[in-house]
């Protein structure tokens, strides 16, 4: 299967100045990105879902050190802790709770549109201030809790 | 290609599509009460030290949850990284590359995280006892 370019009228037709080539070697104009969209919060919501996601996903192998360091007994868990109770350590911590905690209200809020519900403009923007605000109050109220229960000191 | 099926109007997926789309619904529902769960339990662990955290992990609920929670979070998370390797990554070298990588990632992290909470879980002596050393 030849690969060649297929700039045919497409090209022509460019009064932009922003077509580009694409991988496949046709020429198409360069679709809208982030900067060309009137912002709205559901874009916000969408993005950060992708990037708590993200961030879950690396955390991960955190937790799997906080097992690690539980297998291997007392030393290498107080390491771990030390480690875990350090500033450095307690801003991942803290990232990392408002990432499982916006993912979770973000996924919710994902299965009810997947089921069909709080589909229209008004709706959907509410339940994204609700998910960013879940997400926002629960990480304060749950670090809020455990520095005031003295579980965890800086 | 096969003749296009349709169910209500709507296009049924001619390849594997659909089958994507309901594993991560279906991860993501069972994650919803799993993760709930996970914050009440990181707080009781928190701060707790060695002997408490161990103290917790034993309790066999504990342990099965920690483990199904384990599992079926890097099962959800290998498919949400696949989702966004394919939407960024367009060499297919490279983007099939980074998704054997990934999978291999989930792949260690369950074998190993299982094997951890197992030995918590069971009473072992702290490695690396049992291992000849």
């Amino acid at each position: 299967m030849s690969n060649t370019a297929q700039s045919g009228g497409d090209a022509r037709d460019d009064q932009t100045g922003r077509f580009v080539r694409q991988p496949n070697g046709r020429v198409r104009p360069l679709s809208p990105h982030l900067q060309v969209w009137r912002w709205h919060v559901t874009m916000l919501g969408s993005i950060l879902n992708r990037m708590t996601g993200i961030a879950l996903y690396f955390g991960l192998a955190i937790v799997a050190l906080w097992l690690l360091a539980l297998a291997f007994g007392q030393d290498s868990y107080d390491l771990f802790s030390r480690f875990s109770g350090s500033p450095l350590g307690l801003l991942i911590w803290i990232g990392l709770t408002f990432s499982l905690m916006y993912h979770l209200a973000g996924g919710v809020r994902h299965l009810i549109w997947d089921g069909g519900a709080m589909l229209s403009p008004k709706d959907a923007t509410s339940l994204t201030w609700l998910s960013i605000g879940f997400g926002v109050v629960g990480t304060v109220a749950f670090w809020a809790w455990l520095f005031a229960s003295g579980k965890v000191q800086l | 290609m096969s003749k296009a099926r349709f169910i209500k109007d709507v296009k049924v997926s001619e390849r594997h599509g659909a089958g994507e789309w309901t594993a991560e619904r279906l991860s993501a529902l069972i994650l919803v009460p799993l993760t709930l769960w996970a914050l009440w339990g990181a707080a009781q662990v928190a701060g707790e030290g060695y002997e408490g955290a161990t103290a917790w992990l034993v309790q066999p609920v504990n342990a099965a949850l920690v483990a199904a929670l384990w599992l079926v979070s890097l099962w959800h998370m290998n498919m949400g990284m696949k989702v966004v390797v394919d939407d960024y990554i367009h060499r297919p070298a490279s983007r099939l590359t980074l998704l054997g990588l990934s999978s291999l990632f989930c792949l260690v992290l369950a074998a190993a995280g299982v094997f951890f909470i197992a030995r918590v879980a069971l009473g072992s002596e702290p490695m690396p006892a049992g291992f000849g050393v």
